[in-house]
């Protein structure tokens, strides 16, 4: 009896050290990767932008994030907006949020008090809504955001990250729509995917199936388990074949060719493949229906938005 | 103190010789074979390996009289768990590019069985010292060990050696995939075995004379 009381002892007190040094560590290095984190996700929107290290953005490229929010006030949900505005005299931006109800109409609007560093610390975020918002509102929890790329002040494309469950644990991805909503690209971002099966849906052959699909179309999309034609196959993976393989006019008309077919599955993998599909399908309907009325909004209210 | 009257010099070269974990033990060779298709994988695995080994090394022998001899291989674990957990995120946090090419091996260093092996055998018995000596001189077999089954992959495989074109072709692509690590580990076994018939034959043969 008391070697079990020894030995119980004795193992709490070598984990209670080991759980001390390595929290130690993770406080010490939470810092520098949440930077590299953010670094990643910058160069993955610049790659769905269409520019690398050989092809570097311009300077007048403006990366604009919008934060949307869910805003509890007793047994009523609002939503809010905090929207990147320029201000008039100097061409900084600002930061404004505007609550708006559940049909869509509008309620009221505020000026926040950060600057564009805090914005990706979700806790500077929401201390500065908080201090904005009357004091009945109760809760208000960040749903989700969309980036919208601008150069020289005309829209290229929107960014929009999501998430979507896949055969063990989230798929995150990130989708570029054009200014009609059309799918530009997809990058996927972070998954636990098995390697050989489901980590193919990393691969161009399968992003690349999303190019150019409507927003109308992504309604009827389906997964198809047929393999893909050698043809299409060749022409998804240009990227590997040597730059004269395809000329742009071969490009254009070929990309009409397929863009309205339906997605096909990955052998092996048809669940990481429904996943990514219906990931994409929701955050594109979703975002669709949000950005309308935001417009709407924005242009009733004459708010001079920075994208 | 099974092992005093050996010098330094001996106990570190019986971790690169006489008991290199990949060649001589055969342990440990899930990494060996899975993540060395070049000589830079195997050198960083090796440095995590190393890092690792040395951390272990010197908390076991600074606490072997506190650990029950009933809960030792636990208290092993826990410690090895501990320091992988420490390069996991000193890794993640500074050197993202090397985290991404080692992925989950990093994490895998934990159930490495050679380096358990060195604590049990080596470590609990021995000073402070000589445990350092014995880690480092294992986390180096380790690595050039590492080292030498991705040079040789690199080199037939992709036809480079740390990136850098030597022969201009790719001889054999057969060799940067899985299975070939295999039979890398298993001709260089066979020149470590080998070589040591050889010595051993030299020897008695110095000694009959």
């Amino acid at each position: 009896m008391k070697e079990i009381v020894k030995i119980t002892i004795g193992l709490t007190l070598t984990c209670l050290i080991a759980a001390g040094i390595m929290g130690g560590v993770f406080i010490i290095t939470a810092k520098a990767k949440k930077h590299n984190e953010y670094l990643n996700f910058k160069e993955n929107m610049l790659a769905l932008l269409g520019y690398n290290q050989t092809n570097p953005a311009p300077d007048s490229l403006q990366l604009c994030t919008v934060y949307r929010y869910l805003i509890y006030q007793g047994d009523k949900t609002s939503l809010g907006y905090m929207l990147p505005v320029k201000t008039k005299k100097t061409k900084d931006i600002r930061y404004q949020f505007i609550r708006v109800n559940i049909q869509g109409q509008f309620i009221d609007k505020f000026d926040l008090d950060i600057e564009t560093a805090q914005t990706n610390d979700i806790k500077d975020r929401n201390k500065a809504i908080a201090a904005v918002l009357p004091k009945e509102v109760s809760q208000i929890v960040f749903a989700d955001r969309f980036i919208a790329a601008t150069n020289n002040d005309k829209r290229l494309a929107y960014l929009l990250p999501g998430k979507s469950p896949g055969f063990k644990t989230h798929i995150n991805f990130m989708l570029a729509l054009d200014s009609t909503y059309s799918i530009v690209g997809l990058q996927i971002l972070e998954h636990q995917e098995d390697p050989g099966l489901g980590a193919e849906i990393e691969q161009e052959y399968f992003k690349n199936q999303f190019t150019a699909k409507t927003s109308e179309r992504l309604k009827t999309l389906k997964v198809i388990k047929e393999p893909l034609p050698d043809d299409q196959l060749k022409f998804l993976e240009r990227k590997k074949w040597a730059k004269d393989a395809y000329s742009e006019k071969d490009i254009e008309t070929l990309q009409k060719k397929y863009q309205d077919k339906d997605i096909c599955a990955i052998t092996g993998a048809t669940i990481s493949s429904v996943a990514v599909v219906n990931g994409v399908k929701n955050v594109v309907t979703k975002f669709v229906y949000r950005v309308k009325v935001l417009e709407k909004i924005i242009s009733k209210q004459n708010i001079s938005v920075a994208f | 103190m099974i092992e005093n009257n050996k010098s330094y010099s001996n106990i570190f070269l019986n971790g690169i010789l006489n008991e290199n974990p990949i060649f001589r033990l055969a342990l440990s060779m899930c990494p060996a074979v899975g993540i060395s298709t070049n000589v830079m994988n195997g050198l960083l695995m090796g440095i995590a390996v190393l890092f690792v080994q040395f951390c272990s090394s010197l908390t076991i022998s600074l606490v072997k009289n506190f650990i029950h001899p009933r809960i030792r291989i636990p208290t092993y674990t826990l410690t090895i768990a501990t320091w992988v957990t420490v390069t996991d995120l000193v890794l993640a946090a500074f050197f993202p590019v090397a985290y991404k090419s080692l992925g989950i091996f990093v994490r895998l260093i934990v159930v490495f069985c050679f380096i358990t092996m060195r604590l049990d055998v080596f470590a609990r018995k021995n000073p402070v010292f000589p445990s350092l000596v014995d880690a480092v001189g294992m986390g180096f077999g380790f690595m050039l060990g590492m080292m030498a089954i991705g040079g040789v992959r690199e080199l037939m495989g992709m036809g480079t050696l740390l990136g850098y074109d030597i022969l201009g072709f790719r001889p054999l692509l057969f060799f940067v995939l899985p299975c070939s690590g295999f039979f890398v580990v298993g001709f260089m076994m066979a020149i470590f075995n080998y070589t040591e018939i050889i010595y051993n034959r030299r020897k008695r043969a110095r000694s009959v004379a």
